[in-house]
């Protein structure tokens, strides 16, 4: 059956566009398909991840909400750039990064709803196992529509007095919406920190799983927004937690 | 007596000459082990540390060319300053000597003067050697210092030999020790900090943000219809 799984943080910096784009292509690995769908239509990132050039792209998400183009037609096949060895297969849809079309969101907003019908087309058109949505951090109504529509919803944190407040709201409004599968994924661990002592703090705070704590790393910062940390570093310890994260998002 | 004495090995198979020469380095402070062949002063030079070596040239058995060989082939002795013992008379065996890495020669009859002066001077490079050997030492106890911070290893008192050089290799260890002696104790903060994790929230003030959202008319429509919304059994399709 396919599901969705939102990939959120209430402050900027977490990490979850990263997560979100290795975990996807980890899945694609093990022979899923799997739609990434950038709803970050303020600050759009992800897509520099996944190495496309928007300036070649003649279609986004914006474009589908206003109702100039079919979502299918916004939706990138990224697999072969990524590794013409994928068995799966990943499909993007990102946000525009033109300032134009930023400034039209911010401006004149959008029918959230159509959010909505897109995603289930693309599940449905491309046969998606997994439909990713990386969201806007903060909770505003697409990010509220995206986690309503979610079958899992994964948190991430940094252990990090600014990310614990926003994180238990988060919890909180995804609880009244019955998301059936709640995950929290603690990024930017200091190394000092005991892994297993973090996780447990933030289980029993939260009374909530977490699926993995991922510790600083000098070499995913470096290739932070410059590819897929994953398959540049298959065997790095890092890279072994992504699996962990995957693994448990499908579960 | 000379200002900076060291320990030096005489090795003449003529008694008188020994003991001239003996007495006369013990005279000026110098330590001194004579013996009166090569096998002999190979043996010596196994049994203990030397500054300088006096070799006399023609020896039974072993003869000087045979032992400068064996020192200058061996690591260990290599770096020891050789004075060659000669007759002024044999010019030809000073030179082949030199070839073969004597430092410098002593011509018979010896004269004080003259053998102070090529002893000082042997001994001044044997002493410059070990000051650049211990350099290199306590450069190499900075690398290994260094590369025990990365492994967590480090431990401050492993640099105080270098520390306490007055030079600008002491000053480095002096550096790194106060830096690496910081690093720790912001390392020990942060576990310290961790152990001490709490994670604290103002329920009231999230409360307040909870509702700020969930009482929105969006919310309560979006909270109907969600499982509805979702892939699955209730989905809309």
């Amino acid at each position: 059956m396919s599901r969705i799984i939102s990939v959120h943080s209430f402050r900027g910096g977490t990490g979850k566009s990263n997560t979100a784009a290795n975990v996807a292509v980890l899945l694609a690995a093990e022979g899923q398909r799997v739609g990434v769908v950038d709803t970050d239509i303020q600050s759009p990132g992800i897509h520099t991840l996944f190495g496309l050039n928007q300036e070649a792209v003649r279609f986004s998400l914006n474009q589908y909400l206003w109702g100039t183009c079919d979502i299918l037609q916004a939706a990138h096949d990224m697999t072969a750039s990524l590794d013409a060895g994928l068995r799966g297969r990943v499909y993007l849809v990102p946000s525009s990064i033109k300032a134009n079309d930023i400034a039209r969101v911010m401006r004149d907003g959008y029918d959230v709803g159509l959010l909505n019908e897109g995603f289930r087309q693309l599940v449905k058109e491309l046969s998606l196992d997994v439909l990713m949505l990386d969201t806007h951090p903060g909770l505003n109504e697409e990010t509220l529509l995206s986690i309503a529509m979610s079958n899992t919803l994964a948190i991430v944190l940094r252990p990090d007095h600014q990310d614990y407040e926003g994180t238990s709201v988060t919890l909180s409004v995804a609880r009244k919406l019955n998301v059936p599968d709640l995950v929290l994924v603690v990024n930017k661990a200091p190394p000092v920190f005991d892994p297993e002592q973090v996780r447990e703090r933030v289980e029993t705070a939260y009374a909530c799983e977490v699926a993995a704590v991922l510790p600083h790393s000098d070499e995913l910062m470096a290739l932070s927004s410059a590819g897929i940390f994953a398959l540049r570093s298959p065997d790095h310890p890092v890279t072994g937690l992504l699996h962990q994260i995957a693994a448990r998002l499908t579960a | 007596m000379t200002e900076r004495p060291g320990c030096v090995l005489v090795a003449d198979d003529d008694m008188v000459n020994r003991l001239l020469l003996a007495r006369g380095l013990e005279r000026d402070g110098h330590r001194v082990r004579a013996v009166a062949n090569g096998l002999e002063a190979l043996e010596a030079l196994r049994d203990g540390l030397f500054d300088c070596v006096l070799l006399d040239v023609l020896m039974p058995g072993m003869d000087g060319y045979q032992v400068l060989e064996c020192i200058r082939s061996q690591p260990k002795f290599r770096h020891i300053p050789v004075i060659m013992i000669s007759a002024l008379d044999d010019i030809e065996s000073v030179v082949r000597c030199i070839e073969m890495g004597a430092d410098d020669y002593l011509p018979k009859p010896f004269d004080a003067v003259i053998l102070r002066a090529r002893i000082n001077a042997g001994l001044a490079r044997k002493r410059l050697h070990d000051l650049e050997q211990e350099y290199l030492e306590n450069v190499g106890h900075v690398v290994e210092a260094a590369a025990d911070v990365e492994t967590g290893r480090f431990e401050s008192r492993q640099l105080d030999g270098v520390a306490g050089r007055d030079d600008a290799l002491g000053q480095l260890a002096r550096v790194f020790q106060r830096m690496a002696a910081e690093v720790r104790s912001r390392e020990d903060r942060l576990k310290q900090e961790v152990r001490q994790l709490r994670i604290e929230i103002d329920d009231a003030r999230a409360a307040r943000q909870v509702a700020e959202i969930t009482q929105t008319e969006y919310f309560q429509d979006l909270q109907a219809k969600a499982s509805k919304l979702r892939l699955g059994p209730d989905s809309q399709e």
